[in-house]
């Protein structure tokens, strides 16, 4: 049935007769849902995502375990949320009234877990910035435990996608931020966010005296009160449990600092049927920054055999995927301001001067840990009235790449 | 099988071993195994007290009652027992699981369930009675009728927890008796934006098939829309738009349906919800309802929906290229939202190229090109051919391209990637056959590439434009024919075809050179296995090759096979999908999905406008009201206990409106009518005011969630005539959440008009603080006889001490004060069980104040109990697991610490009462308050 299957991409809405599939990709797990009648895609889809976000506030992660060792509470959670296929509600606030079953959390053990699981999943040396564990408890068992903490992280989270030209122009770069809540407490008293004050939207407004940090579009979660941002540029807001974004905002066309990578590439022919690519890498990160997990790809021509490779650290490690025909360079840590190079030798069998056409464009994926590239920070988080008991609050940054390419 | 251990865990006394089994049996069921066998131990369980057991048994029997139909009637009298209930929340899943139970002898049971629950004093059970409707229905059709009563009787409800939900059952039962519609439209339409976000998408949709059937077309006088935007096919329908223009010339001009506009201007903030379904229904409504003028403000949303998951970009994506095609110009600034992502999936970047494609015009294209030789790098191959087709589309709608696109093209011929030149040579080909002439040069070139190609599409290409233009290649094209002629055998069929097409074409031609070549391909194809080629050779032979046999047909050979062939139209696979609802699945399929409601045509004339006038009734006076309206913090669950008086007083402006508005607006309608019309709204008007006092003391009575009590602020004859009363609204104010809102109202009795309206001067306990309503403006007159509301908020620091200040008008000044009772000091918290014992565990000793005493006579009842301590204090309700309790919780609304109270009841109509809160004060005078309320 599922023969329209290509690749890794499956069509978003599939039919057979006169059944049809919509389904989402979310944690590595498919949600589908089928419809005979003519639902708003839309509304299908959209629920679907909802419905993955909640089953990750209640069951605390979203893997195939997780669903697995909780299908009673995600029954009753369906349960409320749809009646008869019409959504009812999808509300947190609303759901945890009815909710009955307490999720079975996996508590796996292992060093590695202890040591290197880091923001957002993502395996990072900064885990100490925050504890990792806490962030991916479900929200509904404090009820059970006694001691559960109160807690509430705020992550700044900015997507960049950037494309450098040949002659090292920045050609496009766009930047999508968003400001996420996740918050454990128990009852929502008030917070009160504080961003930059020289945080500025759109091209015409100025604000400050210094770097002014600007974003072209903004936009805001519903409950965000905004009496104070125009003057004070604070977010008032009364979290409910449960994960939620509660700013998204873009930048496009300009950056405010240099982007974070810069590549001089030298590729030529060699006496025979080699071809030497010459990559040299530069961070320009303020020096106390680190990118983690960078990987570069560069293609190179169809009928590539075999490579060789000269790195300067034996942490790092490039192979040559002759599938994708393409050779991928991964630094599993780049410090701001250094500069990294590496010689690739590709055995090319019958290669021609058209062939030097097929290098490139280069695209490099990465993650900055406690760096937003529109400069947005927190200023502070407060709660007010000053929660009763000890409420933690932890604030992270991280950008991901999303699309960084260079061109040759 | 037998499953004994579980049957044994489900027959216990203990709950926790009963839990323990209902999940075991969910997660089986989960896995898709089959737990029917078990249904006699489970459905046993069905009155089980604990809540948690209860709702998994609800979740089996709901997927098993059908299998089971004589064993699931067993469970209906506790669901029967469960619609009495005086918690809505067990009305309401009682009548969720009996409307969910698919078993035929139980319909009128359903029916006279749904039909109660209908005219239930709960919005939330009234909710689910709509949500009932179409499971119903699709039980039993023959209900039909019965059901749409109900429908009917729901649309008029005024609560938005009900509309989005009765929108959807009328969709599903009756979605062709539009006219259930009229009266509710204008409601619809106000009530819209606190509708909750599922239900506004469905009343989003089904208003838009509304006013497709109501208004006129607002675009009638702009002639054929697509002129404006230069569209690619303009010169079809220019009979079409003469004959339209001379039509239009006779016709008066065009004004709007006030009702028309309302819709319009009530669903635009709605393009920034957060949830996508709603922005694309808004769009979708907006592309097919709104003036072209106004379409341009939808752009921007579906531009920001592309940066969401991948899925919606995709949905997103089908529908703007759709857009693209009729409205080119709203997305044009937006050209660079469409680039491409090396990150995106490939049928991401495929819609993308589509609607870049589309976009392409004479400034833009050398932009769009400039990108799209950047893609043809690509290292994925589909996107690579996309991009190819999507050139050769630019070259055949622009003409000023063509030839650089040609170029770029032919450039491509070198690409050393076989599938980037194969593709090239396909859209190379339909280029060509627009302007063969001058291209005989690339035909040379492309005939030297059969030796390299091997791609059978493009081989068959080549070969199809050589027989085709072989007076501009004269000399290669035999030469072709010699080398294919050698080859054939080993060809793929659609090149052997075309093989046979050259081979006719240059015989009739170039017969002296290409004779022996011909006969020999013709004998060759003659014992070809696959039987298409067997009968193409047979049916050239005996057109071209003249015999005594052949018949009159091989004299107009030539014109047979080298007949003008027009040249393809390269066109958007998204032409004309925008007869199906953007924004639907059927659009999406392109392909009509069930249920899929057709989008009617604009009538040649508007229906009767006065259909939708409503006569106003049952609602407080609120001519000018200044409300604050306070969005509840957390929607619906406060969204239940909104008064319906906000809603009925914004509908009643609304209703003022619209007679103005016809008043100005309608100067071509005929006088009498406007005549009729504000003769209707002045008595309007008068049938309010007289019954104005009646409802408010109906409205004390009839529904104690919204039952406020009126306190004297000023009386009349103090005041002078000016007579001032206030309630305590129980809405959150929100302009300061630590506020309680005072709703004040102020009746003018003199005979003369009252100005200025305002506070001055307050004298507060110390951290009291007082928001002031504003003022009523200088230019405001409160003429004489006529009553005003206003909402104010005062932070009463958690203290019943009085706020003192000065109301003054434009002539006096009053001394005034407000002290509020201890229980409107609270705002409910909704807690569960669990956290309620857990929360009253850590206020014990000091914090803790308990009475006992003797219920009233009238007060012996679980309902009579709720009834009065909600009345006497801002509390809701916790769910309790014991009959003989109930449990309330609040939390004061200056500090947030929490006010629990348990009443339980004990033998012969004793009961204790405990109040549990951090501020011994409010405790101490909560528990004075709801014992007076619980004695008498």
């Amino acid at each position: 049935m599922v023969t329209a299957l290509s690749g890794d991409q499956p069509p978003v809405v599939m039919s057979h007769k006169d059944l049809n599939f919509i389904h989402v990709r979310q944690g590595g797990l498919y949600w589908v849902a089928s419809t005979k009648t003519d639902a708003s895609p839309f509304t299908i889809i959209e629920f679907l995502n909802r419905l993955a976000a909640l089953t990750k506030d209640y069951c605390g992660s979203l893997c195939e375990k997780s669903v697995r060792m909780n299908f009673a509470l995600i029954y009753e959670l369906l349960d409320e949320m749809v009646d008869y296929g019409y959504i009812q509600t999808t509300s947190t606030d609303i759901l945890k009234n009815f909710i009955q079953t307490e999720a079975v959390t996996s508590k796996p053990f292992s060093l590695f877990d202890l040591s290197n699981v880091g923001l957002f999943g993502a395996e990072t040396q900064q885990s100490k910035v925050a504890p990792s564990a806490a962030a991916t408890r479900p929200i509904m068992s404090h009820r059970s435990e006694q001691g559960g903490k109160n807690e509430i992280f705020v992550d700044v989270v900015e997507r960049i996608s950037v494309v450098i030209g040949s002659n090292g122009v920045l050609m496009k770069a766009d930047v999508e931020g968003e400001i996420r809540v996740k918050c454990y407490l128990p009852t929502c008293s008030e917070m009160r966010i504080g961003l930059n004050e020289e945080f500025s939207i759109g091209k015409s407004q100025l604000r400050g005296y210094g770097m002014a940090v600007r974003v072209d579009e903004c936009s805001f979660h519903q409950a965000v009160k905004l009496d104070e941002f125009d003057t004070y540029r604070i977010l008032k807001v009364c979290p409910s449990q449960g994960e939620q974004t509660l700013m998204q905002y873009q930048l496009s066309d300009e950056l405010p600092c240099a982007p974070p990578f810069r590549l001089f590439p030298t590729v030529e022919k060699d006496y025979g049927n080699r071809l030497l690519i010459f990559l040299k890498l530069r961070c320009d990160l303020p020096p106390k920054s680190t990118a983690l997990n960078v990987s570069v790809t560069v293609p190179v021509p169809k009928s590539s055999l075999s490579l060789s490779q000269e790195l300067s650290s034996p942490d790092q490690t490039a192979d040559l995927q002759l599938k994708n025909k393409a050779i991928l360079w991964s630094i599993p840590r780049f410090p701001g301001g250094a500069q990294l190079s590496a010689l690739f030798k590709v055995e090319v069998p019958g290669l021609s001067s058209a062939s030097l056409l097929e290098v490139g464009p280069v695209s490099m994926s990465f993650e900055l840990p406690k760096h937003t590239c529109t400069g947005l920070q927190i200023r502070f988080l407060r709660l007010s009235p000053t929660h009763p008991g000890l409420s933690q609050r932890w604030v992270r940054y991280v950008t991901h790449s999303d699309s960084y390419t260079i061109r040759i | 099988m037998g499953h004994d251990d579980l049957k044994e865990m489900l027959d216990s006394n203990k709950d926790s071993l009963k839990l323990e089994a209902m999940k075991r049996i969910v997660a089986m069921i989960a896995r898709g195994k089959n737990a029917s066998d078990l249904f006699p131990a489970v459905v046993k369980n069905v009155a089980c007290k604990n809540i948690e057991v209860k709702k998994l048994v609800y979740v089996y029997l709901v997927r098993y009652a059908e299998e089971q139909q004589d064993l699931a009637l067993l469970s209906i009298s506790t669901f029967q027992r469960g619609l009495k209930d005086p918690n809505q929340l067990i009305r309401a899943s009682a009548l969720r699981v009996l409307s969910s139970i698919r078993v035929t002898i139980i319909v009128p049971i359903m029916m006279l369930a749904i039909k109660e629950a209908a005219s239930d004093m709960s919005p939330y059970v009234r909710k689910t009675a709509a949500h009932a409707i179409p499971k119903l229905y699709s039980l039993d059709p023959e209900q039909k009728d019965q059901l749409i009563e109900v429908i009917e009787k729901l649309l008029a409800d005024k609560t938005t927890l009900v509309a989005g939900s009765v929108v959807m059952a009328f969709e599903e039962v009756c979605p062709e008796r539009i006219d259930l519609i009229h009266k509710n439209y204008r409601k619809l339409c106000n009530l819209l934006i606190d509708v909750e976000e599922w239900g506004q998408v469905v009343i989003i949709n089904m208003l838009t098939r509304y006013a497709r059937t109501q208004f006129l077309n607002p675009n009638i006088n702009e002639g054929g829309e697509k002129a404006f935007y230069g569209s690619d096919d303009e010169d079809d329908d220019d009979e079409e738009k003469k004959a339209e223009a001379a039509a239009l010339a006779k016709r008066k001009p065009y004004v709007m349906d006030p009702d028309h506009r309302l819709l319009l201007r009530n669903t635009k903030p709605l393009l920034q919800s957060r949830n996508a379904a709603v922005v694309m229904a808004v769009a979708q409504l907006y592309f097919h309802l709104a003036p072209k003028a106004e379409v341009g403000v939808i752009a921007k949303a579906l531009v920001r929906l592309m940066r969401s998951h991948s899925e919606v970009q995709y949905v997103v994506l089908q529908n703007v290229a759709t857009m693209t095609i009729k409205r080119r110009g709203m997305f044009e600034p937006y050209l660079k939202s469409f680039y491409i992502r090396s990150t995106d999936p490939t049928q991401i970047k495929i819609l993308k190229l589509e609607v870049l494609t589309n976009l392409a015009n004479e400034t833009n294209i050398s932009t769009i090109l400039r990108e799209f030789q950047t893609y043809i790098k690509s290292m994925d191959k589909d996107f690579v051919a996309a991009t190819i087709q999507a050139i050769g589309r630019c070259a055949t709608n622009i003409g000023e391209v063509r030839d650089t696109c040609l170029n770029g093209l032919v450039q491509l011929l070198s690409n050393r990637d076989e599938l980037v030149v194969a593709e090239s040579v396909v859209v190379i080909k339909k280029l060509l056959q627009m302007q063969p002439e001058q291209h005989s040069d690339i035909i040379k070139h492309m005939a030297k590439l059969t030796d390299n190609i091997q791609v059978p599409m493009a081989r068959a290409s080549i070969l199809w434009l050589i027989g085709e233009y072989c007076e501009h290649v004269p000399k290669i094209a035999p030469d072709v024919l010699r080398k294919m002629a050698k080859s054939f055998t080993n060809e793929e069929d659609i090149v052997k075809l075309q093989i046979l097409n050259l081979a006719a074409k240059l015989y009739l031609t170039n017969s002296k050179q290409t004779k022996l070549l011909t006969q020999y391909v013709l004998n060759l194809a003659k014992y070809d296995q696959n039987y298409d080629i067997r009968d193409r050779a047979r049916f050239i032979r005996q057109l071209i090759v003249p015999t005594d046999k052949s018949g009159a047909l091989s004299k107009y050979a030539k014109k047979l096979f080298l007949a003008l062939k027009p040249a393809p139209v390269l066109e958007s696979p998204f032409k004309d999908r925008d007869h199906f609802q953007l924004g639907s699945l059927s659009h999406l399929l392109n392909a009509k999905a069930g249920g899929y409601q057709e989008l009617p045509d604009w009538p040649e004339s508007a229906p009767d406008p006065s259909v939708r006038n409503v006569e106003v009734k049952d609602s407080v006076r609120a001519g000018g009201t200044v409300t604050l309206r306070g969005r509840a913090p957390g929607g619906q669950a406060c969204g239940v206990f909104l008064s319906s008086d906000q809603s009925s007083g914004e509908e009643q402006k609304r209703n003022r409106k619209v007679v103005k508005e016809r008043r100005s607006g309608s100067e071509s309608e005929s006088e009498e009518e406007s005549e009729s019309e504000s003769s209707e709204s002045e008595s309007e008007s008068e049938e309010e005011s007289e019954s104005d006092t009646d409802i408010k003391k109906k409205k004390k009575t009839i529904a104690p969630s919204s039952s406020v009590r009126m306190y004297e602020l000023l009386h009349r004859i103090t005041g002078e005539g000016l007579a001032v009363e206030y309630c305590f609204s129980r809405q959150p104010f929100s302009p300061d959440p630590h506020m309680v809102a005072v709703q004040i109202q102020f009746t003018n009795n003199t005979s003369s008009e009252t100005k200025s309206l305002h506070i001055e001067d307050p004298k507060l306990q110390s951290g009291m603080r007082i928001k002031e309503f504003p003022e009523i403006g200088q230019d405001f007159l409160l003429p004489a006889g006529e009553s005003v509301n206003v909402v104010m908020g005062i932070d009463f620091c958690d203290s019943t001490q009085a706020a003192n200040f000065q109301l003054c008008t434009h002539t006096r000044k009053f001394f005034v004060s407000i002290q509020p009772p201890v229980g409107e000091l609270m705002v409910p918290a909704f807690l569960t069980e669990n956290e309620f014992k857990k929360e009253q565990g850590q206020l014990m000793g000091m914090n803790e104040i308990s009475e006992k005493l003797n219920l009233g006579e009238k007060c012996q009842s679980d309902h009579a109990i709720v009834e009065r301590v909600t009345a006497k204090a801002n509390l809701s309700r916790v769910p309790c697991g014991s009959e003989k309790e109930n449990r309330f919780a609040g939390k004061t609304v200056s500090s947030g610490s929490l006010v629990l109270v348990t009443v339980a009841r004990k033998e012969g109509g004793g009961a204790q009462l405990t109040v549990n809160c951090e501020k011994m004060v409010i405790g101490t005078m909560l528990v004075k308050d709801i014992l007076q309320a619980l004695t008498q």
